[in-house]
């Protein structure tokens, strides 16, 4: 057993921490205020290679494993969620390409997103499918040597700026079986018939694009189904245990941030004539922030090693990693607001974003509940129903 | 055309530490590469980047703890790294600008490079003697505090600029092989990229004693002793002006003029 980072790990982890501290947290809050899409961050991470760091070296990416991307991640996190969620989710949907694409649709779709050329999302849940993904409804139906797709694709990440998307759609209805008769397919943005319009308003990560894609006789090639007709859904399953701890690792990011931050605060602001670091009751705050911390950390580190490693024991530590570390997230994030007392309610300070922001991981990619309901599944050895 | 940048691991201390010994608390240092020696690490990749057949080597002296930093140069560009150490050296001691001096030289001697970079000073120490030290023992010409380098490699002359006094910036030419020490500012050091790391892991990064490099521990002899480490006293007193810019202004203006700063 070692709990050892490798040396490149720890240079990986540094230097995107300080690629974070330098050209992230700066304007963290302007993207926050003004909705705004970070692109020339979003340039300048891909230059350093951050945007292909999960992408195999022969498409120009880094071909770095599953835990080292959950370090890249804690560290961008750490900074800003919503502009590290722009960094990491250039690639959202990639996995499927390096697991089932053609080496035509390799070339074509992975090394721009490697190089910083193109962004990409993945498309799943609709106005009417959320959870329940087997209910997708967005149809594709064959005309010739080309797929028609109609259908809305809901909460799309980078779904108003990005180039090409990986549409989950329903391509034979008549299969038997919930989970059959799903295709992904790769839809471009610019096809005729594709419309995506931004949703504004969020909670957090505001930075982050996302958008409602609405999807009107779109005509794509039929070399842009990726892997096998009607096995879609089994593809994208496939996935969930390692972007589940992708997940994690981003929530272990933003504890990490608004726990490092509060302990700042706590040395900093003086009451009753001594810092605040002073008053047990602050102290064991701090104390508990960053053991859930290290907590959460390590049961995502454990995740993301057996993603690698040992990937029997996966599927359960994938949720407990996601649901616990998602928790963990938004707590350590109230108890930083808490030690920040009224100058934590407003955005002078980072602590005030980690709050909204930490919520978005206890939904995405999953939700809690969905993860315990896995996870219970497992426990009581339940095959999927 | 080879390139020889002296690098160093520096310590950056916290705002609030604790003096131990000779040197400060551990607890409240971090180790990180010397900044100018960035400035001077990137000025030697981008030569390498705009000329053909430019092999960029980095020494520095230290223990292997220090490898890690080291490694940063080799990430962003740099071929190959030389470390010395020895057992003659003490983890603590410090080692002033001439020993360092020698060390370096006897390492140059070996390498034969065209040109030597170092950084303008140390962020730790901030003695700012090292690099010229090392063109007197070497013999070359040398400038200090470069913030411009356009070198002609053929002609092998380096036109540089120097940060003076005064905001008065010196136009001089330099003839290979040269020293130069290198002010931050001269360029925009990039970050290591993904891919550079990993590709540092498997540089040569070789270690050297004293012997290697043909010297013995006399090298290591030194007039300079440091006997003592402690903080200055350090008195309050800054005067804070509130106000417009043109009310502050003045108020400022007035206490320079009360003080004989300005006229
Ligand atoms: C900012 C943002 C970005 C997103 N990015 C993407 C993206 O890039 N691509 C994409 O496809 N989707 C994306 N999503 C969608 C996201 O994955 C879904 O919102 C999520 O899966 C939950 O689905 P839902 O919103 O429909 O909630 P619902 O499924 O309607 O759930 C509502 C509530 O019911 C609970 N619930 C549902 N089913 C069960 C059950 N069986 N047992 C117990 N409780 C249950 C849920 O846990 C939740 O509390 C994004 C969402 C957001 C907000």
């Amino acid at each position: 057993m070692d709990f050892d980072l490798t040396d490149e790990q720890r240079q990986v982890r540094d230097e995107v921490r300080r690629f974070a501290e330098n050209e992230i947290k700066p304007d963290a809050t302007e993207y926050d205020t003004e909705e705004k899409y970070p692109r020339e961050i979003v340039e300048q991470a891909a230059e350093i290679g951050l945007t292909g760091a999960n992408i195999p070296v022969e498409y120009g990416g880094v071909g770095y494993d599953t835990l080292t991307n959950a370090i890249i991640a804690e560290e961008l996190f750490a900074a800003d969620p919503g502009i590290g969620l722009c960094i990491q989710s250039t690639a959202f949907g990639a996995d499927a390409l390096v697991g089932f694409g053609t080496e035509e649709q390799k070339e074509a779709f992975l090394e721009p997103v490697a190089t910083g050329d193109a962004i990409m999302g993945a498309a799943i849940s609709e106005p009417d499918v959320g959870s329940d993904v087997s209910s997708v409804s967005t149809r594709a139906e064959k005309d010739g040597d080309e797929w028609v797709i109609n259908g809305n694709k809901m909460w799309i990440t980078n779904g108003s700026i990005g180039d090409y998307f990986v549409v989950l759609c329903k391509t034979d209805p008549e299969a038997e079986g919930r989970y059959n008769g799903f295709s992904q397919i790769v839809v471009e943005a610019d096809r005729d018939g594709f419309e995506a319009d931004k949703i504004t308003g969020k909670l957090g990560i505001r930075a982050s694009d996302t958008a409602e894609l609405i999807l009107d006789d779109v005509r794509v090639p039929e070399e842009n189904l990726v892997g096998t007709r009607g096995a879609g859904f089994l593809q994208l399953m496939q996935f969930f245990d390692e972007t589940r701890t992708g997940v994690a690792a981003q929530a272990v990011g933003i504890a990490k941030g608004a726990a490092e931050r509060a302990l700042d605060y706590a040395e900093d602001r003086e009451q009753f004539s001594k810092p605040i670091s002073e008053f047990q009751a602050i102290q064991h705050k701090l104390s508990e922030m960053h053991t859930q911390v290290e907590a959460a950390r390590m049961l995502t580190y454990k995740s993301a090693w057996s993603v690698d490693n040992e990937d029997d024991q996966l599927t359960m530590l994938a949720s407990m990693a996601k649901e616990f570390a998602s928790r963990v997230a938004v707590e350590v994030a109230d108890e930083a607001v808490q030690i920040h007392g009224g100058a934590g309610y407003v955005n002078d300070f980072d602590v005030e974003r980690f709050y909204r922001d930490a919520k978005i991981t206890q939904i995405y990619e999953g939700t809690s509940e969905i993860q315990k309901n896995i996870i219970a599944r497992e426990l009581l050895g339940k095959g999927m129903t | 055309m080879k390139v020889l940048v002296t690098v160093k691991e520096v310590t950056a201390v916290d705002d609030e530490f604790e003096i131990d010994g000779l040197g400060i608390d551990d607890r409240y240092v971090t180790a990180d590469l010397n900044e100018w020696d960035e400035y001077a690490v990137e000025e030697a990749v981008q030569l390498s980047e705009s000329l053909d057949d430019v092999e960029v080597v980095t020494v520095t002296i230290g223990p292997s703890d220090a490898e890690e930093t080291i490694r940063q140069a080799l990430a962003k560009g740099a071929d190959r790294a030389i470390r010395v150490w020895d057992d003659a050296l003490d983890d603590d001691a410090m080692l002033d600008p001439a020993t360092k001096a020698r060390l370096l030289a006897a390492v140059a001697e070996q390498e034969d490079p065209d040109l030597i970079l170092t950084g303008v000073q140390s962020a730790d120490d901030s003695l700012g003697a090292t690099g010229v030290t090392l063109a007197d023992q070497l013999g070359t010409e040398w400038a200090a505090v470069v913030n411009a380098l356009d070198l002609d490699a053929q002609a092998g002359v380096a036109h540089v600029h120097r940060e003076l006094e005064g905001g008065v910036e010196e136009l001089t030419d330099v003839e290979l092989p040269a020293v130069l020490t290198i002010q931050t500012g001269i360029n925009d050091p990039r970050y290591a990229s993904l891919r550079g790391i990993r590709q540092a892991q498997s540089k040569e990064l070789a270690e050297k004693t004293l012997a290697d490099i043909g010297l013995d521990a006399t090298a290591l002899d030194s007039p300079i002793e440091q006997t003592a480490l402690y903080e200055p006293e350090s008195e309050g007193g800054a005067t804070l002006y509130e106000g417009t810019p043109e009310e502050t202004a003045g108020e400022l203006a007035g206490l320079l003029a009360e003080r004989g700063v300005g006229q």
